[in-house]
């Protein structure tokens, strides 16, 4: 009887865990439509709003940008040198410059400037509104007539979409000088080829994926933490559970855009 | 001044007027602006006003309070007194038709508030239409007869 009676229990346990799952993601993207519909409504931008995007923008985007910079330089430098050994050793040199714009420019910059915004402003966002959220501060916003979608939402969300997208291109800017300077070293000789090896990389398709890419990428930091936070219960408790469950829902979707880009791009 | 007898009575007067601007523990200001800005947010949204007028606005209520020594000040460092201020200048900020204090002895504990919430409405009382405190009838001899 006993034994008849546990495996129910146990399916009707997981049976509750996925409910309670599929419950998590959908209110995350309820969220998610209702903050990018309002990020994308002109009417939202007041000046109180205009004023904390550009704040926004700087705690997420500015701020990190030397050390980005300084990361995206190393990393660079590295694989750049990394490929260029490895393609003469099999004669392959002609190809060792788009082997590593593509490796870098289009698959590691993007993550690596989401993984950064993640890091440094999601985690902080998804404790901040998970406290917001307990305090009762979101509710007191509302009850004075202040839309909380307005000023705490909407500019978390660009700032969040700005940052990656400015990141990712700044770091890409950086990548090819260095990427140039790694196969070519101080000569400008090699600008033709060079130039030509981008142009073969960046087609239209390409580009296109790409913007999108960062686009999601943005908008999957700045929505899931601040979606996950919102739906997390009122309790001091379940905090940190709400903030680890927010990020780590964050890192999935980041990873499967990664995995859907490289899918669409190479099958 | 309403009297109630429990936390149910009280949710229902708070309910039946849902329009009037709320002062209560319950809802607190944001921690992370100061009480200047707690205040400057709502003409900022209700009305659209840029940082520097509304500011002038917010610091304008806290001169008629008398408490502009808090301006500068998060919610943490906030004593009762000041934080209660604060609230209540939040609230006026709207120049609302109706102020409903609710609990006072929750928000001012370690104050004889009856006095202390009439004078903080008397100073405020071309802000607003009608003030209301909504307290239990246990406090009711707390505040002096009318």
């Amino acid at each position: 009887m006993l034994g008849f009676a546990d495996p129910q229990r146990r399916l009707r346990r997981r049976g509750v865990a996925f409910v309670a799952w599929a419950a998590g993601w959908l209110r995350v993207l309820r969220f998610g439509g209702a903050a990018i519909v309002a990020a994308l409504s002109p009417s939202v931008y007041n000046p109180a709003t205009r004023a904390m995007v550009a704040r926004q923008i700087y705690f997420t985007g500015w701020q990190v940008l030397p050390g980005f910079a300084l990361f995206v330089a190393v990393l660079s430098a590295v694989l750049v040198r990394i490929v260029e050994e490895t393609a003469r050793d099999f004669g392959l040199s002609q190809f060792a410059s788009e082997m590593t714009l593509r490796v870098l420019l289009l698959e590691l910059i993007p993550i690596t400037a989401a993984l950064f915004v993640s890091l440094r402003s999601g985690a902080a966002i998804n404790t901040e509104i998970a406290l917001m959220n307990l305090r009762n501060e979101i509710d007191a916003l509302a009850r004075a007539g202040v839309d909380p979608m307005r000023f705490e939402f909407v500019p978390r969300l660009v700032g969040c979409v700005v940052s990656v997208i400015s990141l990712t291109v700044l770091s890409c800017a950086l990548a090819l000088l260095i990427a140039y300077l790694g196969v070519y070293g101080f000569f400008l000789w090699g600008v033709p080829d060079f130039t030509r090896s981008v142009g073969n990389v960046f087609n239209a398709q390409i580009t296109i994926g790409l913007a999108l890419k960062c686009l999601f990428f943005g908008a999957a930091v700045g929505v899931i933490p601040m979606g996950e936070a919102l739906a997390g219960a009122r309790e001091a408790h379940v905090a940190p559970i709400t903030v680890l469950r927010g990020m780590m829902r964050l890192f999935f979707v980041l990873f499967l855009i990664e995995v859907g880009s490289l899918a669409f791009k190479y099958w | 001044m309403t009297w109630v007898e429990d936390d149910a009575a009280r949710q229902a007067a708070i309910a039946a007027r849902p329009q009037a601007a709320l002062v209560s523990a319950e809802l607190p200001l944001r921690a992370n602006l100061t009480a200047l800005e707690n205040i400057a947010l709502v003409p900022q949204y209700r009305r659209d006003l840029d940082w520097a007028d509304a500011s002038g606005e917010a610091m304008a209520l806290l001169e008629q309070l008398g408490c502009t020594g808090c301006a500068g000040k998060r919610d943490a460092t906030l004593s009762h007194e000041e934080r209660f201020q604060v609230k209540l200048l939040r609230a006026v900020a709207a120049t609302p038709a109706l102020v409903v204090i609710e609990r006072p002895g929750y928000l001012l504990p370690d104050t004889h508030y009856p006095p202390f919430v009439e004078a903080a409405l008397a100073a405020l009382q071309d802000r607003f239409g009608e003030g209301m405190v909504i307290d239990y009838a246990w406090n009711a001899p707390l505040y002096r007869p009318r």
